[in-house]
């Protein structure tokens, strides 16, 4: 297995070869440049020319793509043009709010969705599942971004539970408890916001995915052997009904750091769905550049981890 | 959290639709058609309660992304870390009417207009907001900063270069400025090559703040943007110093004791940036005092808060409709006028301005808050801004005669005419795309030019993205014969930089030997008196509008919302809100 997972390792640089290459020609067709918004009566036109020199956007663009490919073999992935920090700490500063985020969400929508799709399957047409499926209907049915808007107004601004906008509150020293506090009190809102609508789909397999296990031969033949349904249901065929969502948890942790510009944007909270975004609009060429780069890494990643897992959970699954 | 691809713009769209539902039923957005009478929103909240002692203002900056956090005159470019610094400001001069330097500032301006040289003296016994004294040498700082051969911002322009030496300096060929002479602790002489009447509003390579050398002076300049020292603990002159910062989201600022108009009443200021889609319902629920940026088309939204004044004042921008006349040589750098442009007519130019009911549009779609502009220069500036032109007001048969004058019939019967040669004559419009308003108005003004038998169609079929439509106007693309854009003016109003022939920014590549003579006139020798100076604008401002070449289209009201319990806060351009004087009358915003 491990000769295997080396090799995937291997075929990952190819590929990221080509898409460095194809995100840096599409990045640089897209019309304007990191420049273009800074015209105003008082700028000086030459001036901004003298800018693009100096930033080598007049370069042709092989000549730019090995500056930038260079670099990068040597960690250095640029300044961003409108932020002027590397983008590196850029993206370290919006990555952690995203990752935090995205931990808590992640860990809410499986705590939420997992005893109910349990519920759902084991009590199939009962009025608890019933209720259930109507739930995740609702939850599925509804755009993010109404949702996220509902939770603020009510949660936020009628009822001042929760903050919002931001991530920590200014007014907490550094390192503190009460800035940790302020930190995880920031993510309530939006993480349950986020967990409300990822829970359809693991729900919905889980559900069927029990009511499938129940006519399956094993489980006849546990309760053959006597064993009580509370434990056929514990031990067999909640650990069988699991596969499915198991093979989606190695894009569950790489997608971590995808970043919803929904959320971000409308509980103002600066990640890096919003970040990949807005350096698009700015053509913010070292972010845009560096975020799909990360991205298309990941996603590599996550199928492979995938793969992994799928291999752990389920013995008749080999990696060769 | 695969969304992520999803267009922004239709974020921003749909958000809006959103919120004026979450607003609890009061979208009177659309329905309203009434008219905000402009010049009857206040400049000042009033509020006769007791004040408080101390206590905390809470400011919300209205905007989607994160702030850039670059807190330096001379390096930021976003117009948030602007709004930021306003509160922890470095700014040396003071301005009158017309955006003048006055002498009420920390420095006072004289100018030698025959030697060509500008005497800056700042006040004593001034103090940094660390305690440190406030000496010349911190105001000839920041050109060595512009000037440096690393400085990477954009105010390293033709303007500083005007100062005698700066050029020099930035090559490397020169240890100084040689303009820039230090006479004692508290003076300082500034020889420029040439003076204008713009050296009054801080042009001509005058720099306008000063930087702290004490603590900067041993950072390097290339290094300066990242430094901790710009973007977490700057020191100041102004009435607040920044306390703690998180990035990109909010600054918690805190009395400067040492503030040279006196320690202000306020103990601190919090400034946060809020969404604009809960910016309403902050405001409603009083979370802040204040929302800066606040959108001027969410206007309905916050119109009926009992808790909320709103404040209003002119922006200084104007939005116009522009006509290629040609194209810009790179090579000589000047503007070439073609006289076969499909637009060089100048009575189909006029025509198409006077089709345009633009009075309908910033009743039905702006509230008010928008009006028709008459002129190319903003009624602020009250000495240059000739009120008594007329402009262009809608008036649909003067256009169908202008253009029978011209001889653009209706020859077959299609509804639309056509040009003197008969052929089908078809203009090509380039818009930029932003809120689903925009889209509706262009297609309102694309219907009022077909009342008037003007076929207009958009350049590449839609609205066009930002970028994109810069892009394509600044190379003057041949599919573009009009254009809708803005400008802001800044405090300067000269408008050589955009109207002459030499300007890159020229995007109409119009110019005669008349425009260039009433440009050189504005900021001639001459025009140092103001009374030829406002005469010299009249003119040209009465030949664009003649020669309808760039038809301005709208001026625009800036609106700021106030809690009601802000005591003592204006936003007048003149003699505005001093920040020491702010007080609250309650512990918290009112709900």
């Amino acid at each position: 297995m491990w000769k295997t997972v080396v090799r995937r390792f291997l075929i990952m640089i190819p590929q990221l070869f080509v898409l460095s290459l194809l995100i840096f020609i599409l990045a640089k067709m897209m019309p304007g440049d990191p420049f273009t918004g800074l015209i105003t009566p008082d700028t000086d036109p030459n001036r901004i020319e003298e800018l693009r020199e100096l930033a080598g956007l007049n370069d042709p663009w092989y000549i730019q793509y090995m500056h930038w490919i260079a670099n990068i073999f040597q960690g250095d992935f640029g300044d961003s043009y409108t932020f002027k920090v590397s983008v590196a700490s850029l993206i370290g500063d919006r990555g952690m709010n995203t990752l935090w985020l995205s931990l808590v969400s992640v860990i809410l929508t499986y705590l939420i969705a997992i005893p109910l799709g349990v519920i759902a399957g084991r009590y199939q047409n009962t009025l608890r599942d019933k209720s259930i499926v109507l739930y995740s209907f609702i939850s599925y049915a509804i755009p993010t971004f109404v949702l996220a808007l509902i939770f603020l107004y009510i949660f936020g601004y009628q009822l001042q539970w929760f903050p919002t906008s931001g991530t920590v509150d200014v007014s907490h020293d550094k390192d503190s408890w009460g800035y940790f506090w302020s930190k995880v009190y920031h993510l309530i809102l939006p993480a349950v916001t986020y967990a409300f609508l990822a829970t359809t789909g693991i729900i919905q397999y889980l559900r069927s995915e029990i009511i499938d296990s129940q006519t399956q031969d094993y489980v006849k033949t546990a309760r053959s052997k006597g064993i009580p349904m509370k434990k056929v249901y514990t031990r067999h065929i909640f650990r069988n009904s699991l596969l499915p969502i198991a093979a989606f948890l190695g894009f569950s942790i790489t997608g971590i750091l995808g970043g919803s510009v929904f959320i971000e944007t409308i509980f103002g909270f600066p990640g890096m769905g919003q970040l990949f975004i807005q350096s698009i609009s700015a053509r913010d060429y070292s972010v845009i550049t560096t975020l799909i780069m990360l991205y298309g890494f990941l996603a590599l990643l996550g199928s492979l981890l995938s793969d992994i897992i799928l291999s752990i959970v389920d013995p008749r699954i080999r990696i060769e | 959290m695969k969304k992520k691809n999803w267009l922004m713009l239709l974020l921003v769209g749909i958000i809006t639709l959103v919120l004026a539902a979450c607003g609890g039923g009061d979208d009177k957005k659309e329905s309203s058609k009434e008219k905000v009478d402009t010049n009857a929103l206040p400049d000042t909240a009033t509020n006769k309660d007791e004040a408080i002692k101390g206590g905390t203002l809470k400011v919300g900056l209205v905007s989607d992304s994160p702030f850039q956090g670059i807190f330096n005159w001379e390096l930021y470019e976003d117009a948030y870390d602007s709004e930021i610094m306003a509160y922890a400001s470095n700014s040396i001069f003071d301005t009158k009417e017309d955006f003048l330097i006055s002498d009420k500032g920390l420095a006072k301006l004289d100018v030698d207009e025959d030697a060509k040289k500008a005497t800056i003296t700042i006040q004593k016994d001034v103090k940094w907001s660390d305690g440190e004294p406030f000496t010349i040498d911190d105001v000839i700082f920041p050109y060595y900063i512009i000037a440096d051969k690393d400085y990477t911002g954009v105010r390293y322009d033709a303007d500083l270069q005007n100062i005698v030496g700066a050029v020099e300096y930035h090559d490397g060929k020169a240890d100084d400025i040689s303009g820039i002479k230090k006479i004692d602790d508290h003076t300082a002489e500034i020889t420029f090559k040439k003076i204008s009447p713009a050296i009054y509003s801080g042009g001509d390579g005058l720099w306008g703040y000063a930087e702290p050398k004490h603590q900067l002076k041993d950072i390097k300049i290339k290094d300066l943007v990242k430094s901790d020292e710009v973007r977490k603990n700057p020191v100041t002159l102004g009435a607040f110093v920044i306390d703690k910062i998180v990035n990109g989201e909010s600054v918690q600022f805190k009395a400067n004791e040492n503030y040279w108009k006196g320690q202000p009443k306020l103990d601190k200021v919090v400034l946060e940036v809020v969404p604009s889609s809960s910016a309403a319902a902050s405001m409603k629920a009083g979370k802040y005092d204040i929302l800066t940026s606040y959108p001027a088309n969410a206007y309905g939204d916050i119109k009926e808060l009992k808790n909320t004044q709103i404040l209003g004042r002119p922006e200084l921008s104007y939005s116009y409709l522009g006509f290629k006349e040609g194209k810009y040589d790179t090579k000589k750098g000047e503007v070439v006028v073609d006289e076969n442009a499909k637009m060089s007519d100048q009575k189909v130019r006029q025509a198409v301005a006077y089709a345009m009911n633009i009075e309908e549009v910033t009743d039905a779609y702006y509230d008010g808050l928008r009006e028709r502009a008459n002129s190319l220069i903003p009624p602020v500036f009250s000495t240059y801004y000739d009120s008594k032109l007329k402009g262009y007001n809608y008036d649909l048969d003067k256009a169908k005669s202008l253009l029978e004058e011209a001889g653009y019939k209706d020859t077959n019967n299609d509804g639309y005419v056509e040009d003197p040669d008969g052929k089908e004559f078809t203009i090509k419009l380039a818009a930029m795309s932003g809120s689903d308003k925009d889209e509706k108005i262009v297609q309102f003004y694309i219907q009022n030019w077909k009342a008037a038998g003007l076929k207009v169609e958009l350049t590449t079929g839609r609205t066009i993205e930002f970028n994109s439509f810069y892009d394509k106007v600044q190379a003057d693309d041949k599919d573009i014969d009009m254009f809708m854009a803005a400008w802001g003016t800044g405090t300067n109003p000269s408008p050589s930089g955009l109207y002459s022939k030499t300007a890159q920014f020229n995007f109409s590549r119009y110019t005669t030997p008349e425009l260039e003579t009433l440009l050189s006139n504005i900021d001639s020798k001459e025009a140092l008196d103001s009374d030829y100076r406002a005469e010299a604008f009249t003119k040209w401002q009465e030949y664009m509008s003649e020669q309808a070449v760039t038809v301005p289209m709208y001026f625009r009201t800036e609106i700021v919302p106030v809690n009601n319990r802000v005591k003592g806060y204006d936003i007048k351009y003149v003699d505005g809100a001093e920040l020491q004087n702010l007080e609250l009358t309650a512990d918290a915003p009112v709900k």
